[in-house]
């Protein structure tokens, strides 16, 4: 019995670690030590449809730099994020604004997305205890748990993971009360540099009242290798690169 | 006869109706002063909350209560603004477009709620002008100005004259900036309110916002607000199916509940005290008709049943309790239309109990006669209870047991 007891431990251990592992390759896989790209954001709500192309420059996962190119009314907008702060400059009015505690959960520039999801630095590796609900070819579902301490939003979330090129498939977002309130897909797997990226990501409220929304982004340039000159995350770049 | 005999006895003792008297006259005199004190003050907030911004009613698209976001604005507001122009019962109207934004001057930024305003037309709907402390309020042609609650002017480090930013979203979801001038700072006495709004003339705030004629709901006010729900439907049913008009009693849900909720504590602390009263005039009743048990006794051996000595007894505290009630009344409702004109002023109470939306030092009772008929009716009514306890324990004594009664 004690020998049995041992084995099961063991076996879920094994079990465990084997998630963490899935959870380590993902993320590895996903974030690079500088990355560039230019995407389109294609928001969908009850009055129509908007489409803004963004420039983007990060380090990691602490420090990123982001530029809109369209629609012109808003060309020239930055957003500097380092750590969990944010600043944004606008050019009609050249001045730059931190944005406030308060502010954060507000949409980002008219999306399903939060200036809280823009700065936030969690790591489902650091702050979450993955367990392998199933596992079927190459493709499993893992069950994220925030850990004691973490910093984090979420009461769980649900990743299914397509293993062959370590992409998340699916993110199924749920809150503290363990209700689904988001959910996002992704697609359209390229390969850039020793990097395997889901091109198209798409972003589904649940919320009863936002039924017409979602928020799709495009990947059209993606580039892992380029070495981000350090300016880009000063707080001077936001004007300086806004032109 | 028993009547007769009632009043002989009633002042026969004079002491013992004396204070049966004083005890229900200041009992009647408390309880109809406590509850129009009580009824006043929640009025009082109510009113403010109504009377200084929100209004007393609201036509908004359905759905904009729960979701007050752009997915819920009126797109045609002069739709309704006509069907308002009609409304002979309507006194005053004017449209809002509500949004949260950025405020920022210097290095510090704020999330603050603006809103668009018609200037000359909130002049009759709402308390933003007389609430001004600096500088002036805004006017119909105002572009770049922006008047700002007192809180929020600290909190951003402004006054009159400072230069602000404005960030928000158009209601295309693209960025909307602009700068404005602190034209004006007012101070309302709502805490959250003067720490979180600011007012730009509408016009101008929808060339920002590409909010032209569009709102997020209308504010107003009916020539008769006595009667508001009735007055309320009325407009529902000449307004297109996709609108509704709510009346405060809906838009301050949360107030009419906390109101409601005080009352009934309040109502739960007095009747420990009428408890108190009720036990005391039915001791003392207990002991007035025990003391006088040989006399009782006397009477049933002359021949009155037990139903004529309760009729006589019934009789002794329907007078007393008659006069003193009436006496009471008179007093405690005097009491409540005196300070219903001229308000009981307690310096300071305001700044101690802002955040439950007292604003003014003064607290005013609330006169009303429906609400003295019952608060009199029942300390009458537990005047009458009160002897029927003793009554029915003397009333089981025969003749001969009461005139041995030691």
């Amino acid at each position: 019995m004690k020998r049995l007891l041992t084995l099961l431990l063991i076996t879920l251990s094994l079990h465990a670690s084997e998630a963490q592992n899935i959870i380590k390759k993902l993320e590895k896989n996903l974030r690079g030590d500088y990355m560039y790209a230019t995407m389109q954001m294609i928001v969908t709500s009850k009055r129509g449809q908007r489409t803004v192309k963004i420039e983007s420059w990060s380090k990691g996962n602490k420090k990123s730099f982001i530029k809109i190119l369209y629609p012109k009314k808003d060309r020239g907008i930055t957003f500097l994020k380092i750590d969990n702060q944010m600043w944004q400059y606008i050019p009609k009015i050249e001045r730059t604004i931190k944005i406030p505690p308060s502010m954060m959960l507000q949409s980002w520039m008219g999306s399903d997305f939060t200036n809280d999801d823009m700065v936030k630095e969690s790591s489902l590796e650091e702050d979450y205890n993955a367990k392998i609900l199933s596992r079927k070819a190459d493709l499993a579902t893992l069950e994220l748990i925030p850990k004691e301490n973490a910093a984090v939003v979420w009461g769980k979330i649900i990743v299914d993971v397509d293993l062959k090129n370590s992409v998340p498939a699916k993110e199924t977002y749920y809150d503290d009360m363990m209700q689904k309130v988001r959910v996002m897909t992704f697609s359209k797997v390229e390969k850039h540099g020793s990097h395997k990226i889901p091109m198209i990501m798409e972003l589904k409220p649940l919320d009863a009242n936002k039924k017409k929304n979602r928020t799709k982004i495009i990947f059209e340039k993606i580039n892992y290798d380029a070495k981000i000159d350090p300016s880009y995350f000063t707080k001077h770049a936001l004007k300086r690169y806004s032109r | 006869m028993l009547l007769s005999l009632a009043f002989k006895n009633i002042t026969k003792s004079k002491g013992r109706s004396v204070t049966t008297i004083l005890l229900s006259t200041i009992a009647t005199i408390f309880f109809i002063a406590y509850v129009a004190l009580m009824d006043g003050s929640h009025q009082q907030i109510i009113k403010n909350s109504v009377e200084i911004y929100t209004g007393y009613a609201h036509v908004n698209l359905k759905g904009y209560r729960e979701e007050s976001d752009y997915g819920h604005l009126i797109e045609d507001a002069n739709i309704i603004d006509s069907i308002l122009k009609n409304e002979r019962a309507i006194k005053a109207y004017a449209p809002r477009f509500e949004t949260y934004a950025l405020l920022s001057a210097g290095e510090t930024s704020v999330g603050s709620m603006i809103t668009g305003i018609i200037p000359s037309a909130e002049k009759r709907l709402s308390k933003l002008e007389s609430s001004l402390v600096r500088g002036r309020y805004l006017d119909n042609h105002d572009t770049h100005a922006i008047y700002l609650g007192n809180e929020l002017a600290k909190r951003l480090k402004v006054d009159i004259g400072s230069q602000i930013s404005l960030v928000g979203s158009s209601i295309d979801y693209s960025i909307a900036a602009d700068l404005f001038t602190v034209k004006g700072i007012f101070k309302t006495g709502l805490f959250d309110f003067d720490a979180q709004s600011a007012f730009v003339n509408k016009p101008y705030l929808d060339t920002i916002m590409l909010s032209d004629n569009k709102a997020s709901y209308f504010t107003l006010t009916f020539h008769d607000n006595d009667h508001i729900d009735r007055a309320t439907t009325a407009l529902q049913h000449k307004l297109p199916s996709a609108y509704e008009a709510v009346n405060w009693k809906n838009l301050l849900s949360a107030l009419v509940q906390a109101m409601l909720v005080d009352s009934i504590f309040g109502y739960i602390s007095i009747s420990i005290f009428f408890l108190v009263i009720f036990f005391v005039i039915m001791i003392f009743s207990y002991v007035n008709i025990y003391t006088r048990i040989r006399e009782i006794g006397l009477l049933r051996a002359l021949g009155l049943t037990s139903k004529d000595i309760f009729g006589m007894l019934f009789a002794e505290i329907l007078l007393l309790a008659t006069f003193s009630i009436v006496i009471g009344t008179i007093i405690g409702a005097s009491i409540a239309y005196y300070y219903e004109l001229h308000p009981i002023v307690i310096s300071g109470i305001a700044e101690t109990y802002r955040e439950y939306g007292v604003v003014s030092d003064e607290i005013p009772t609330h006169f009303d006669f429906f609400t003295i008929a019952w608060n009199a009716l029942t300390i009458f009514v537990l005047n009458l209870a009160s002897i029927i306890y003793p009554v029915s324990q003397i009333n089981k004594l025969t003749a001969m047991e009461a005139i041995r009664y030691v």
